[in-house]
């Protein structure tokens, strides 16, 4: 068999298979859009699959002539911004550090961070740390107590080390100051990984909703993702619900419910094709060689 | 270093670095803080008396419609306006979301000072918890100064379910409709096979082994004989036509109780013949939200189920569903099935009559605010107005009941939209005896339903049995509840999904189980505590 | 800040510190700001712990608790259901490991091997999908495609001849259930930072393997994988740190009553016992023990890992 052939065939097997993985992966996403788009007949009678049965927008005209939809969507896409920013502002600045092995207590440090990966007080303690601290209420009780994530910094901290040793030492050779390394020769060259901690962040924050179930009572700061929590919670008849008897809330209907869910992950998704310019190959060598 | 010192240097310095990182006017610019403070200034120039705030937690379902907010709504409004102003009180709602209630209820209650002055539970379990931690006000005084309209209204039996040791601790709502559950069977399907309808276990065994082998829908593989599902509508009805009351006409109240009682062994045998001769939803243990049973029923497929006594009837709901897809189809509410070891009678399980334990916690300053406010909402046309909205534009009183009007618009049903979640003294639309309850609540229903539901809630109503109230809590429920809850769903699918002459093995194992990890402890004390009743 | 100079003043001497802090302290100044993040809202909390050794009462809160000492460890290592749910949170975890913490990085490789540029871009947004979909809603779709009387998959079946298989309700079937549902959900995610790690390939170094005439498969395995090596023992140490731990949707939600014997994790226990039923301190002592043992976990793996092969993340 030639290189030629064993090369095509690789070829065909490879793209074959991630074909079929797309496919699965996106059948989830064409049910809950067909979902969307049918009656409501249709789909309790589950008759919709992959296609819309009995198609109408009637879920989106309602979910785009909700005020509160539209304003929970800006909000959360400032706030999503906003704390993408900040958090890897703050990992950066615990990573670089972190990854200069002569730095003293440097090992203290690390096990400090990585002891709260393990610990933590418990929802009563950290609610009352909100409390005193005059969050409740206020997006930065939805900013701050997530700001820097161990794992994503033991990602970078393990990134920042695989940037060859001789360039750094080469700048600090030219008296360049540490800060001035991080931002002009070692950032440059982790953007790869800065695009995909601070879509970590992102996509963290954007399906976030505990702790605003916790930390929020004002319904003009609840994250999208709230608001797609209570519709979901809301179709629950569990037994939580059973001692309602006659008091118990109409259902939303399912389509209500999709078109949520379609309008709340569509503009993080959009996020990811916008961040793969970042995710090209040989960065490095670049640099390396000039 | 103790947490509580090391916790207040880095409050400290938490304020500090804050101030510094984040600057003064983003925090103000975000801060829930501007509405409260115009509200609490308007209504100054109201009274000479001091004006305060009354916090009053409201379930959060996400179903606000716009232009409302759960704090800020058509109801909020009237509140404020009928009771808030003429009592110089400005009355604020504190959202709780409806699925995470108990664990936020828990955290405000550890925080003291954010509590709500009236909070409550549907759990009986989390209040005696709380009353016995010493965390909620004693109302019987309040009540007697304050709530004369509300102890008339609620009743002693009711107010008897909020007392611990003599002592009032929860003001327990009133259930509109006691009644639960009804049966269902494909009227088309027995005349097709010119059969009438069971009137008893055994009958309703005979049908169900002659839909499956004769299969009157022609439905082939997706014939189910009998709709079953993991949820209480069906599994109660089926159980409490097998078990034998403890007292008179009552059982122990909780749901995880019930394999304490005579019978629920021939229950699970009955359950694992029905299973294992295919005559129900093989798929049941999967389905806790019934959601496969419902479209099981809408697409034609079942012919005998059980339901909550109103689940079939609203609008272009299961019932509505089933017509359009099945033309010819027909629905009769049954009595099926026959209790054998209570001689033959439809026993069925019934609410309790109280709704939900509202609490005010000891921490609370504004107790007495809170109870005027329960009692105003029980006086004049309160309830039926947060209910129903406006009367002559969302009601008209027709002897004495409100009947919607047809012609209301959007925006004046939506005025009511979680009417249902601001009467907190009242679990249905309480207001007179039992029949006018449940007209009033038949005259919410699509026209062309409201009959069926007629039957349903007679049959429903029918030899019930309810909830026995002791004097105070049995410690094993609080300890042991949850997850004995979770062991009957495991008794249940396990001795069903049995292969039958396994069966007596499996249940005895997982019986033996239950038992184990708190069952017997539980059993002797609802023992004990029944001997102290008379 | 503080603490790092305390430190400082004890491990060296006054002289060589100047110079040293001369030369450093700017990585202290930018250290400072996450660690006082640390300090704040991580451990500022943390003496929420003391719960597992108190009677803890809501209202008298932490403080006014009235110590127990080691009851409520005695109380959790005698429930049989904590041995069980440990079990399953084990099997679980170790079947993850061994099958979906490779998915990823096969994955990763695939795509990176595809050539045609829309193609990998266009597959790639795909494939992070799933991790955007809840797992209710993925719950719902999983009852739909597998259940035994109407799951589509066992229509097909059916139509086709084969007995129905009990995919959802049936042990052994249920795990091949819960471990595609995982990989499905989360590898296309996971291959975002190996393909991350990939973008510093040495693409040079393909270049003289072809010189030399190597497969395909030879490549990636001698300079594709190699490459991506620190990434992936990083993930898999911080993977090992989580083995007691367990994420309480996917089990709840894919797991059911019938197969509650291997589905009943650790979080499922603790919410049964801990936040429904409001006893506080017994799901405190499982968190701390859940904490211990990760803890040695990463530490234990990370030594091994440096020994073996010279990465670590401490």
């Amino acid at each position: 068999m030639s290189e030629r052939t064993s090369n095509r065939i690789f070829d065909i097997v490879n793209i074959t298979f991630v074909s079929l993985f797309v496919i699965f992966c996106l059948a989830p996403f064409a049910h809950t859009i067909a979902v969307s788009l049918s009656s409501n007949r249709a789909i309790t009678s589950g008759e919709v699959t992959l296609w819309p049965v009995e198609l109408n927008w009637d879920a989106y005209g309602k979910v785009f002539a909700d005020h509160s939809m539209l304003q929970s969507l800006g909000f959360t896409v400032i706030l999503t911004v906003a704390t993408t920013l900040l958090c890897m502002l703050f990992t950066i600045a615990a990573a670089y550090p972190l990854t200069k092995s002569n730095l003293k207590g440097r090992k203290f440090f690390m096990y400090l961070i990585i002891i709260t990966m393990f610990f933590s007080g418990g929802i009563i303690p950290e609610y009352l740390l909100i409390r005193d601290l005059h969050m409740i209420n206020t997006v930065w009780a939805l900013i701050l107590p997530g700001l820097v994530s161990p794992f994503n910094l033991i990602i970078l901290i393990s990134f920042f080390k695989g940037i060859p040793q001789s360039l750094e030492e080469s700048a600090e050779i030219d008296g360049s100051s540490h800060l001035n390394t991080l931002l002009r020769i070692v950032l440059p060259l982790s953007l790869p990984v800065m695009a995909t901690l601070s879509l970590f962040y992102a996509v963290g924050r954007w399906n976030g909703f505990q702790d605003a179930l916790m930390y929020v009572t004002n319904p003009e700061i609840y994250p999208l993702q709230l608001k797609l929590f209570q519709m979901v919670q809301n179709n629950m008849v569990t037994e939580l619900t059973q001692m309602e008897g006659a008091n118990r809330a109409a259902l939303t209907p399912e389509a209500l419910k999709a078109a949520t869910v379609i309008f709340a992950t569509v503009p993080i998704l959009c996020v990811y094709p916008w961040l793969q310019k970042y995710f090209v190959s040989g960065v490095m060598l670049g640099a390396v060689k000039g | 270093m103790t947490g509580q010192t090391r916790r207040g240097v880095m409050k400290k310095a938490a304020g500090t670095v804050l101030s510094i990182m984040l600057g003064a006017s983003l925090l103000a610019g975000c801060g829930s803080g501007d509405k409260e403070q115009s509200a609490g200034a308007s209504g100054e120039a109201g009274g000479s008396k001091e004006r305060v705030t009354l916090k009053v937690e409201v379930f959060d379902r996400g179903n606000s419609p716009s232009p409302h907010t759960i704090t800020n709504n058509w109801l909020t409004q009237y509140v404020q306006k009928e009771f808030g102003d003429p009592n110089n009180i400005d009355v604020q709602y504190v959202p709780v979301q409806r699925s995470e209630e108990t664990t936020k209820l828990n955290v405000l209650m550890a925080s003291a000072s954010d509590v709500p002055d009236i909070v409550f539970v549907y759990d009986s379990s989390v209040f005696f918890r709380y009353a016995q931690q010493g965390g909620l006000t004693d109302v019987g005084e309040l009540l007697n100064q304050y709530g004369t309209n509300l102890k008339s209204y609620l009743g002693d039996d009711t107010l008897k379910f909020g007392q611990l040791e003599g002592k009032q601790f929860a003001i327990p709502g009133k259930r509109a409709i006691t009644g639960r559950y009804a049966s269902y069977i494909r009227q088309d399907w027995l005349d097709k096979l010119g059969m009438k309808a069971p009137t008893t276990t055994d009958e309703l065994y005979e049908t169900l082994k002659a839909f499956k082998e004769k299969d009157p829908g022609g439905l082939g593989d997706k014939n189910i004989p009998m709709g079953m599902a993991l949820a209480p509508a069906q599994y109660e009805t089926l159980i409490y036509s097998f078990i034998k009351p403890v007292k008179g006409d009552l059982t122990y109240s909780q749901r995880y109780e019930l394999p304490l009682h005579e019978g629920f062994k021939d229950a699970m045998q009955f359950m694992n013949k029905l299973y294992n001769e295919g005559l129900m939803s093989k798929d049941f243990s999967l389905d806790e939200e019934k959601e496969q049973l419902g479209k099981d029923i809408q697409n034609g497929n079942v012919g005998f189920w059980s339901e909550d006594v109103d689940n079939l009837f609203y609008a272009d709901g299961t019932l509505d569903n089933l017509t359009a897809n099945v033309p010819g189809s027909k629905v009769t509410p049954i009595d099926a099935y026959s209790n054998p070891n209570e001689g033959g009678k439809h026993i069925k399980s019934r609410y309790g009559s109280n709704g939900m334990y509202i609490m005010i916690p000891k921490s609370s300053k504004r107790a007495a605010e809170a109870v005027k406010y329960l009692d105003w909402m029980s006086t004049g046309n309160n309830i039926i107005n947060i209910y129903n909205g406006v009367e002559g534009e969302n009601y008209e009183m027709k002897d004495g009941i409100p009947v919607l009007k047809d012609d209301a618009t959007q925006e004046m049903k939506d005025r009511v939209y979680n009417g249902g979640d601001m009467a907190i003294i009242s679990n249905g639309k309480a207001i007179g005896d039992q029949a006018k309850n449940e007209a009033a609540w038949i005259a919410g229903f699509p026209a062309n339903n409201q009959e069926m539901l007629r039957k349903s809630i007679d049959l429903a109503n029918t030899d019930t049995v309810g909830p026995i109230v002791f004097n105070g809590p049995i410690e094993a429920e609080a300890k042991y509840g949850t997850a004995l809850n979770d062991k009957l769903k495991v008794i249940m699918v396990q001795s069903t999904m049995a292969k039958p002459d396994q069966f007596e093995a499996v249940y005895d194992r997982e019986m033996q189980d239950f038992m184990n990890i708190g069952g017997s402890e539980l059993k002797k004390e609802l023992e004990a505590a029944l001997q102290t009743l008379n | 800040m503080t603490k790092a100079t305390t430190y400082l003043n004890e491990t060296s001497g006054s002289k060589r510190r100047s110079s040293y802090i001369k030369r450093y302290w700017q990585l202290y100044a930018l250290l400072s700001l996450p660690i006082i993040y640390f300090l704040i809202f991580r451990y500022g909390p943390m003496y929420g712990v003391q719960i597992a050794f108190k009677d803890f009462n809501l209202f008298q809160g932490i403080n006014g608790s009235e110590w127990i000492g080691l009851d409520a460890f005695r109380e959790v290592f005698a429930m049989n259901d904590f041995y069980i749910t440990l079990r399953n949170t084990f099997m679980l975890n170790f079947l993850d490991l061994i099958v979906s913490f490779p998915a990823p990085i096969i994955l990763a490789i695939m795509l990176y091997e595809i050539r045609s540029g829309w193609f990998k871009k266009f597959s790639q947004t795909i494939l992070y999908i799933p991790h955007f979909i809840s797992w209710v809603i993925i719950g719902g779709i999983v009852y739909q495609l597998f259940g035994t009387q109407s799951g589509m998959v066992n229509e097909v079946l059916r139509s086709l001849g084969f007995e129905a298989i009990p995919f959802l309700t049936d042990k052994s079937s249920w795990l091949i259930t819960y471990l595609f549902t995982g990989v499905w959900q989360s590898a296309g995610w996971g291959t975002i930072l190996y393909l991350a790690a990939l973008t510093g390939v040495n693409k040079e170094l393909f270049e003289a393997a072809d010189v030399d005439g190597a497969t395909r498969l030879k490549k990636i395995w001698h300079i594709t994988l190699p490459s991506i090596k620190p990434t992936i023992i990083t993930l898999l140490i911080l993977n090992l740190g989580k083995m007691v731990s367990i994420g309480f949707d996917r089990p709840y939600i894919i797991g059911n009553t019938a197969v509650r014997e291997y589905s009943d994790v650790l979080s499922t226990f603790v919410y049964r016992i801990g936040l429904e039923a409001g006893q506080y301190t017994l799901a405190t002592v499982v968190g701390l023990f859940q904490a211990i043992v990760g803890l040695v976990f990463i530490v234990g793996s990370n030594y091994i890992s440096k020994k073996v092969t010279g990465d670590g993340i401490l």
